[in-house]
């Protein structure tokens, strides 16, 4: 990685994102940016600024392009671009290369017209069935970047500019991924008045119908029928998200009494607990319905877990069927798959190493650095094999 | 004259003893050093020739020295004139003997110290040593033909010997290691040798306690000669023959450039297919070796996989990933044979259903383009021991890029490593053995494995 960050000698390469604390986009930012630093890499970092209105508009953009929600009015289309304006004049963006991370900041292109320099649009949102009148306000803007970048191959879209894919990672070193100590583990099962006795199936989302709990517990129910085990079903509510409510609310009526299923709600920020979750268990499972990339289960392949994960979003690139993980298609599939994993703890063990090794392999961060890295490199090259001296 | 007349015999007897035991002894010398001298010349082993050497001259004296003691014997000599001239005798005697003995240790220590290549301080060293040891064993001797007391002289040794041994408590492993390593002569100057902990290079030179070796990037690693006696070391012999040119390793990274092009069915892939950069087609026949190289030696391409995964057909998914791609030696020819066994495929389909298989919603493939970012690295290697031990040491991508990219994408037709054994080492028959390891059945560390056995069995 050095040997490319050289070829950086020189070249300042500004990132711009909408917030410097909250969400996954600022965690990347606060963890890549040092990093490319340490390497010799002059990396900035600077956030826009809006009001909250704009951040309603925003937040209904990101939304619209993962397909859900409404067009947006012409107010808020005027805020946006009005909000837009007014950071191009207050960032000033410089640079050698203007890293724009999602939609937010993406009107900052304009001033390309007026330094040049290279621009990447890097949008981390499923972008591949969006409300099509909110891709079509965006999309003048995303051409005018030299590149995009998406995290899976099902979110690109024909463009005219080069697209290159770039998956996300996980840093082994986070509270949500490092190695924990038993008594750690413990005391949290503890906390949450979960038992230890018994064969654990662990599903780590938020309550959302796109993560399918209710089939879960459906899934769950099945295998249950011939192998004692139990359930822990462990995620938050959305303050954004008016529909969780009704999702918990639904699994816990689905739930019933059943002393084996447990519903944890997690406070945001519990990353030790997460961490602690996914180590105790014995299958991990991910039954989206559909999915970004689904990076809890590179969370629980590093951990050495055998998965069972529906085979949506980006969840193929991590789980190759019968090597990494198991892939499922349906409850019944998924409670098959569940109950050859429980029956089978060789096999397991086998899918938990190959998957933390696919992990270390492909989804770390460092993985994640060396390829924005290349792909900095490559905007000065258009040839398919680029020889550097 | 009236002395002489009358005790003529007391002169007499002792010179006829000596002159005719002179002559005896001499014959015998004679005889045995012919024989010795015939024995030599047979035998191959220069020791024998530096013991007739040592001894031949000394031995006249010691002819001398026994036909004086009978002459002394025999002689009319009151006993304590007897006594003092046999003392002086055997005085002479182990004086001679001693300096024989120290020519024949310090010439087989020259020969052997020779054959096996030791520095010239070493031999000088192991000389000193023999001569120090001889001269002890002189004086002990001399003292008891004299009738001297020599437990005080015994005593005083002995300490010498503790003091110096303790002294010497850290160096003497080392020395007698040395020896060890000399007496063996498995270690040579300018043999390749690697130790069990790692340090590696060619022996330039073995002194007393340590062996000092020059690794690969210049420097000098001096290892005592204790830890080379009580490890396992790697001979890998003499310096090799040197490369022409030598052989530079590049690094190689890649990036993945999305297309932005899908197929839902079987036909839009073959469409897609014919016109798809070679970039895509690489990407498609070589992600899964790159991705999943720690896993499997399976050389499934994405295409194989797609029909079988997300069309369910299995059958052509097999066909597809039964194709050898290790069979070409350009993209354009993989290519037309991925078309032509899809479309074979497709025509064997009921006309109203051709192509109709179709990928659920989210499954469609998607055409992704391979960049590769080729960098020099500073491994260079001059011959083949450099470049097994560089091999070693190797990063994956690399490996797979002088072997795997090189030949297909690039086109050059045979891997890197082949080409160089070949065209700047001579190796052909070496490189033929790499050109026919097909890389498509292993993973990258079973293929760096491979690749290491074959060259370190054409090294020894």
């Amino acid at each position: 990685m050095r040997l490319l960050a050289d070829k950086l000698a020189g070249k300042v390469i500004q990132n711009v994102n909408s917030t410097y604390a909250g969400g996954g986009v600022a965690e990347i930012l606060s963890r890549m940016v040092p990093l490319l630093n340490q390497l010799g890499v002059d990396a900035r970092w600077s956030a826009i600024k809006g009001n909250e209105e704009f951040f309603q508009v925003t937040k209904k953009i990101h939304n619209a392009l993962h397909g859900r929600g409404e067009p947006l009015s012409p107010q808020e289309i005027a805020l946006f671009k009005e909000t837009g304006q007014k950071n191009i004049e207050e960032i000033n963006p410089s640079g050698d290369i203007l890293f724009i991370h999602d939609p937010q900041p993406i009107a900052l292109v304009e001033k390309k017209k007026e330094i040049g320099k290279k621009w990447v649009w890097r949008c981390h949102v499923d972008v591949s069935q969006p409300i099509e009148p909110v891709w079509g306000f965006l999309e003048p803007w995303v051409d005018q970047y030299d590149a995009a970048v998406f995290s899976a191959p099902a979110f690109s879209r024909p463009l005219p500019i080069r697209q290159f894919l770039i998956s996300p990672s996980i840093d082994p070193l986070s509270d949500k991924n490092k190695d924990l100590p038993r008594e750690t583990i413990d005391a949290v099962l503890s906390k949450y008045g979960v038992r230890n006795d018994k064969p654990m199936i662990v599903q780590v989302s938020r309550f959302d119908y796109l993560k399918d709990p209710v089939g879960v517990i459906k899934a769950f129910k099945l295998v249950k029928r011939s192998i004692d085990c139990s359930l822990v079903l462990a995620g938050g509510t959305a303050t954004d998200d008016p529909e969780s409510n009704t999702v918990l609310a639904e699994v816990k009526e689905k739930a019933g009494s059943d002393p084996d299923i447990h519903i944890l709600l997690i406070p945001p920020g519990s990353d030790l607990e997460i961490n602690a979750l996914q180590r105790a268990a014995t299958v991990v499972l991910q039954k989206s319905l559909k999915e970004g990339f689904g990076l809890t289960v590179s969370e629980a392949l590093w951990k050495a877990k055998p998965v069972v994960a529906s085979a949506v979003g980006g969840i193929p690139l991590q789980v190759k069927n019968k090597f990494t993980g198991l892939l499922s298609h349906g409850i019944e599939g998924t409670a098959f798959a569940i109950r050859q994993i429980l029956t089978n703890p060789e096999y397991a063990k086998w899918l938990g190493e190959n998957g933390k090794e696919h992990v270390r392999h492909n989804f770390l961060i460092t993985r994640h650095l060396k390829e924005y890295l290349l792909l900095f490199i490559s905007l000065d090259h258009s040839e398919d094999v680029i020889y550097l001296s | 004259m009236h002395w002489l007349a009358e005790n003529w015999t007391d002169i007499a007897f002792p010179l006829v003893a000596l002159l005719a035991c002179l002559i005896v002894t001499l014959w015998l010398r004679r005889r045995a050093y012919k024989a010795l001298f015939r024995w030599a010349e047979r035998t191959e082993w220069k020791g024998d020739d530096i013991l007739v050497t040592a001894t031949k001259g000394p031995s006249i004296l010691w002819c001398i020295i026994i036909s004086a003691l009978l002459a002394v014997e025999v002689s009319a000599l009151s006993a304590v004139w007897k006594t003092r001239a046999g003392n002086g005798l055997w005085t002479l005697f182990i004086i001679s003997l001693a300096l024989s003995v120290i020519n024949l240790a310090t010439g087989l220590i020259d020969y052997y110290g020779d054959k096996y290549k030791a520095s010239q301080r070493n031999i000088v060293i192991y000389n000193n040593l023999v001569r120090v040891v001889i001269f002890i064993f002189v004086v002990l001797g001399l003292l008891d033909v004299w009738g001297a007391p020599t437990g005080a002289l015994l005593i005083l040794i002995g300490v010498a010997v503790l003091i110096l041994a303790l002294s010497l408590r850290e160096a003497l492993p080392n020395l007698f290691a040395g020896l060890q390593l000399n007496a063996r002569g498995r270690i040579k100057i300018g043999d390749y040798i690697k130790l069990e902990t790692g340090e590696e290079g060619y022996v330039k030179e073995m002194d007393w306690a340590n062996t000092h070796i020059e690794a690969l990037g210049g420097g000098i690693i001096s290892i005592p000669n204790r830890k080379i006696v009580q490890t396992i070391v790697i001979n890998y012999g003499r310096q090799l023959k040197k490369a022409r040119e030598p052989f530079h390793f590049f690094g190689r990274a890649h990036l993945k450039e999305l297309t932005g092009l899908k197929a839902g069915n079987l036909v839009e892939l073959v469409n897609i297919l014919k016109t798809a950069p070679d970039s895509v087609i690489y990407y498609h026949t070589h992600n899964f070796i790159e991705e999943h190289h720690y896993l499997t030696p399976e050389p499934a391409n994405d295409f194989s996989v797609w029909v079988s995964d997300a069309l369910g057909d299995d059958i052509l998914g097999e066909r597809l990933a039964a194709l050898d791609t290790f069979e070409f030696t350009s993209l354009a020819a993989l290519r037309d044979r991925l078309v032509s066994i899809i479309e074979e495929d497709l025509s064997q389909e009921t006309p109203h259903l051709t192509g109709r298989r179709a990928a659920p919603e989210g499954r469609e493939f998607r055409f992704i383009k391979s960049i590769s970012i080729i960098v020099p690295t500073h491994y260079v290697a001059h011959d083949l021991l450099e470049f097994v031990e560089i091999l070693r040491i190797l990063s994956l991508s690399s490996l797979y890029f002088h072997i795997f990219e090189s030949r297909l994408r690039l086109g050059k037709g045979q891997n890197d490593f082949s080409a160089w054994l070949d065209s700047s080492l001579d190796e052909k028959e070496l490189a033929q053995e790499v050109a026919r390891l097909d890389p498509y059945n292993y993973t990258l560390e079973g293929l760096r494995s491979s690749l290491i056995q074959l060259i370190e069995k054409r090294i020894k």
